[in-house]
This record gives C-alpha cells, structure tokens and sequence, in this order.
C-alpha cells in the first residue's frame, strides 16, 4: 500500500524522544515534528496513527535504550541527579501520566526498575539531612499525581 | 465544521450545515477498531491536499470532499484549518479524515480514550 516509508523509524524514534524531553507536549506541534525529525506529514501519521502514537512509541523507545545504562550507574552507587536521561520521564509523569493510562503505565515501570536498582546500590554515605525530607515530598507528589491515570477515572 | 462523537463501538462523524454540500457527505461512521488515533493539527492545512474527486476546493475557503495522494484516499472537511484534528483509520475506504471541529482537545481526548491499545 502507498510508498515505502522512506525513513528510519527508530532514528526517527530517538529524535522524537529528544524533542519531548526538551518542551512541554501541547507545545511540540505537528509542524514542528515535520519539520525537525524530515518526515513528511502523511507518513507520520501513517507510521505512528497519531502525535500520541508517535509520543509513546518515543516514550517506549527510552526506557529501552536510555534508561538501562542509567540503572546500571544508579545500581553502581553513581550520583544521576544530573543526568538529563531522566527528563522525558519527569515531564511524562508531570504532563502526560494524570490523563493517559498508557504513559502512567510506562512511567510505574521505570520507576519500578529506579527503586530496583537503588535498592541494588551500595549504602550511600549518611544523606546531607537537610534536602532529604523535601526531595522525598517532591518525589512522592510526583509519583502519587502520576498514578491517578491508573487509578481510575479521573 | 464536523462534530465527533463515540456511538456504541462506532466514531461517528458528522459534517454540518452547508459544509455537507460542499463535501458531498453528511456522515462517516468507523468502527472504533479502525481508529488509529487522533491529532490536532492546524498546520496540516498548509499541506497539498492531492487531486479531488468529487468534491470542492476552493484554496483558502474550503477544502472539502475526497482527495487522492500517494495512492492513499484522504476525506477533508476544513475551512481556514485553525481548528483541524486529524483521524488516522487502518482497513477503511480513506486512510484519514482531516476535519476542522469546535473544540480539537476535546475530540481529540475523546478519541484516544475511546480507542484501545
């Protein structure tokens, strides 16, 4: 049916995630996939269904490729908090988890396969206790909004 | 304008006032299986739309009817395009609908919760 596609999809993939991870959903437009992945409208849409369809399959694509070496260096008792790996996934789980079964179900995966490997990870040297009590309020917030969508109807 | 709506296991959609004329076309009912998902995209307006048949192009007024691109059979319904949503269908006569509507984020919810996967 139609031409062949003509592109590299998982390349196509992995820029996806690139953009997603810089700026907010509602602000990357169609026109702004078309123009900085180099696919052509119909074929976007023929390929992914949609801009949500193209999203989790960047989503997906992440998770598989970028998160793992991540893992391995939170396992490894490796300070990440710097990593920009875990951007696509705190705006997935701010943005898009509340009202999309599919994207809560991813994050709770990942964050799932976070906890493993902390857990995996040598005992830190005594937490500077100030920050401690706040970044786990945040954490928990975060992880309890992203959840909902799961949940039930909102 | 078209207004979208979830009947049953059905998305019907439904092209309104003269605009139905012009399209020659008043109703599209698709299978919710068929549905690929949906997406608000104003800037699809700006695209080529294909050759038409049947239907009525006047560019920049109205681009309404069956159009034929790259082998794929398209149904557009838009006006300026400002309010376009784009409705990707698999197994269907057209490949997608382009149809302007009141509210894209509202459809465009609607359809994605309505569609599983």
């Amino acid at each position: 049916m139609g031409r062949p596609r003509g592109f590299d999809e998982q390349a196509v993939t992995a820029a996806a995630a690139g953009l997603f991870a810089g700026r907010a959903y509602d602000g990357v437009s169609v026109d702004d996939l078309v123009q900085q992945l180099g696919v052509h409208r119909n074929s976007l849409y023929k390929t992914f269904g949609s801009k949500r369809g193209l999203y989790l399959a960047a989503l997906r694509w992440h998770l598989e490729h970028r998160l793992p070496s991540l893992t391995e260096q939170l396992a490894a008792g490796a300070a990440v908090a710097d990593d920009p790996t875990l951007d696509l996934l705190l705006l997935a789980a701010v943005e898009r988890a509340p009202s999309d079964v599919e994207v809560a179900a991813l994050v709770a995966k990942a964050w799932q396969t976070l906890d493993q490997a902390l857990q995996r990870a040598p005992a830190t040297p005594a937490d500077p206790p100030a920050s401690t009590a706040l970044n786990a309020l945040l954490g928990e917030r975060l992880r309890a909004r992203a959840a909902t969508a799961s949940a039930g109807p909102s | 304008m078209a207004t979208v709506r979830v009947d049953g296991d059905d998305l019907v959609v439904e092209i309104e006032g003269m605009d139905r004329l012009w399209s020659l076309k008043s109703r599209l009912v698709i299978p919710l299986a068929n549905v690929r998902g949906a997406t608000a995209d104003p800037g699809i307006a700006a695209e080529p739309k294909g050759l038409r048949a049947p239907g009525t192009s006047v560019p920049g007024v109205i681009t309404a009817g069956t159009f034929h691109q790259d082998g794929e059979r398209v149904f557009w319904n838009i006006r300026d395009g400002a309010r376009a949503v784009v409705i990707e269908l698999a197994d269907e006569r057209y490949a997608r609908l382009v149809v302007e509507v009141a509210d894209p984020a509202a459809t465009v919810a609607l359809i994605e919760q309505a569609v599983p996967r």
